[in-house]
């Protein structure tokens, strides 16, 4: 029997993933990892607004940084258990992404932006004044990792591969979500609303749905956030936030389900590596992203992909230069 | 006496200052063949727009099934029954004429907002899509996307797609539109095909075609309603000559 070639793709990248705290040599590379896997879960919750909605938002970074607040809050100072805590944060969260569609999906396009951008600056500005509940600029701390079935989080390959059932979770649930009546519906007012409206579809609904299923994601991440870092300050809920979730899906490539991971490594990385080697990684990341935009317009994932069939296309080196080629881009 | 399948009463609709459609009023009832002529800007789209509910009239009422739709969305009407194809082709251009058959059928059923169910698992509804565009003869462009066919095929998917819903009112607008005489005679005989239980009212250019084909003909201009009636009655009014040649 003959395994495809992109199963065997997945089984490597799968191995590596799992393999990777024996990879590497020091904790600090294992928690850089367990970042990535926690933007990529941010990552992969906004490419369902930007990428299979069409819905380009500025303010999904209300969703990590409310949970954050929230589990922290509630676990920390609160005096709620771990479970409950989660829960409570995950659940009202989500209810927030409910009210932040309602007002959100009043307008599409640039409106759209530009209000998912005031809601979540309005946030910001909440954790940043009100000092009393949220530290201020002081942030709030005091979380202790959970011992989730007796497993010690503070190890750090025990956290890398906590968050990591989560990425595959997400992941899972994500590409079924993708593939399902609900999902096509979303991608089919991505591409026609108006035609999908005649067809019967309810437009507002349907985007509302996934906004708050994207919402739930970027919950998700957000206790994970706070569980990696026991801490959480106005910046989580910053603008910087989402725009660079924003950067992560659209440099991995929007409406895949590998890209957002793929932008999520890139960014963290650059900004955790690299910048301890560069003090202008800023400047760095904005050459790589324009190289992207210009090379590969539709991100790393499609991009490398597409690259990579041109490549196995190529006509042998003994071919004559003038027959006929699929490889042969277009004139320029 | 039975229930129009549509009826419009006293219809406007305003584009800032524009009267698009003025004072149009109908009654079509079932199983008729009902044919919109007029020059371009006589305001048969925007008339076909407001019933399809794209946007709201600024005045007056629409009546679907004998119930009042005016204040109701595209989507609602579509529920009753109503379909239609558009004058500029509306696909989904990346997936296959197969998928946008899918896509029009899910359009109607509780799975729209299922988001669990693998839509590609629902055999049922790619059987019926792929009965659906065996029926306009695309069966064997089904599983091509949209981008690789040709405008005729186009022409016909959109036709697909509206039929796939099994409405019992079908607007069609300009469904001839852009075909060469050929592909013209096929969209026809497709046409004539359709069961007489579902009432058409079509938008269309092309006179001969369109005589041969409607029970009822409307001249609209600037808006308004100028002639209704027979096929026989129109040609021979005088203020549809005036309409399409100005004296």
């Amino acid at each position: 029997m003959r395994v495809p070639s992109s199963m065997i793709s997945w089984l490597v990248a799968v191995a590596a993933l799992l393999a990777l705290p024996w990879l590497v040599t020091s904790d600090y590379y294992v928690n850089i990892a367990s970042q990535i896997v926690i933007a990529a879960i941010l990552a992969l919750s906004l490419n369902l607004l930007i990428g299979f909605g069409g819905m380009t938002s500025l303010g999904h970074a209300a969703y990590l940084g409310v949970a954050a607040y929230l589990s922290i809050y509630l676990t920390a100072h609160a005096g709620f258990g771990h479970l409950a805590g989660a829960l409570i944060a995950i659940g009202a969260t989500t209810v927030l992404a409910m009210l932040f569609g309602f007002l959100a999906l009043r307008a599409s396009g640039l409106g759209f932006l530009m209000i998912t951008l005031a809601l979540g600056q309005i946030l910001w500005g909440v954790a940043y004044r009100w000092a009393s509940l949220t530290g201020g600029d002081n942030g709030l701390g005091g979380l202790k990792r959970p011992h989730p079935f007796g497993l010690n989080l503070m190890d750090p390959a025990i956290f890398y591969y906590f968050v990591l059932a989560f990425l595959g979770i997400a992941l899972w649930c994500i590409a079924r979500f993708v593939q399902s009546g609900l999902g096509q519906s979303l991608q089919g007012t991505r591409d026609q609303p108006r035609r999908m409206r005649a067809l019967g579809y309810e437009v507002w609904l349907i985007q509302w749905l996934s906004f708050v299923f994207a919402g739930f994601w970027g919950a998700v991440a957000g206790l994970l956030y706070a569980y990696y870092h026991q801490f959480v300050s106005p910046q989580t809920l910053h603008l910087t936030t989402s725009a660079e979730a924003l950067l992560m899906v659209i440099a991995g490539g929007t409406g895949t389900l590998l890209g957002p991971v793929v932008g999520a490594a890139l960014v963290v990385i650059l900004k955790n590596i690299v910048s301890a080697y560069i003090t202008r990684w800023l400047i760095l990341l904005g050459v790589i992203f324009v190289a992207i935009v210009l090379f590969m317009p539709e991100g790393l994932v499609p991009g490398l992909t597409r690259w990579v069939r041109a490549l196995r296309n190529r006509p042998p080196a003994d071919k004559p230069a003038d027959a006929p080629s699929v490889a042969k881009g277009p004139a320029r | 006496m039975t229930t129009p399948v549509l009826e419009v009463a006293g219809l406007f609709r305003y584009f800032g200052g524009l009267p698009a459609v003025r004072d149009v009023s109908m009654r079509i009832p079932v199983g008729e063949r009902r044919l919109l002529l007029g020059p371009n800007g006589a305001g048969k789209t925007t008339f076909f727009n407001l019933i399809a509910g794209d946007f709201p009239p600024s005045q007056g009422e629409i009546r679907i099934f004998g119930q009042n739709v005016t204040r109701k969305s595209a989507s609602q009407r579509t529920h009753l029954g109503m379909a239609r194809t558009y004058q500029i082709i509306t696909l989904f251009s990346k997936n296959t004429l197969l998928h946008n058959v899918v896509i029009s059928l899910v359009g109607l059923r509780k799975i729209r907002f299922n988001p669990w169910s693998d839509l590609r698992r629902q055999t049922s509804l790619w059987e019926e899509a792929r009965a659906t565009l065996a029926l306009v003869g695309l069966e064997h462009v089904a599983d091509r996307t949209v981008a690789e066919t040709s405008y005729g095929e186009r022409r016909r998917l959109e036709i697909a797609m509206a039929l796939a819903q099994k409405p019992k009112l079908l607007l069609l607008d300009e469904p001839l539109a852009g075909l060469s005489a050929d592909e013209r005679q096929d969209v026809q005989r497709l046409l004539q095909s359709i069961p007489r239980d579902v009432t058409i009212v079509m938008i269309e250019h092309d006179m001969d075609v369109a005589l041969a084909f409607a029970d009822v003909i409307t001249v609209m201009q600037h808006g308004q309603v100028v002639v209704e009636g027979s096929r026989a009655d129109v040609v021979a009014d005088p203020r549809t000559r005036e309409v399409y040649l100005g004296h």
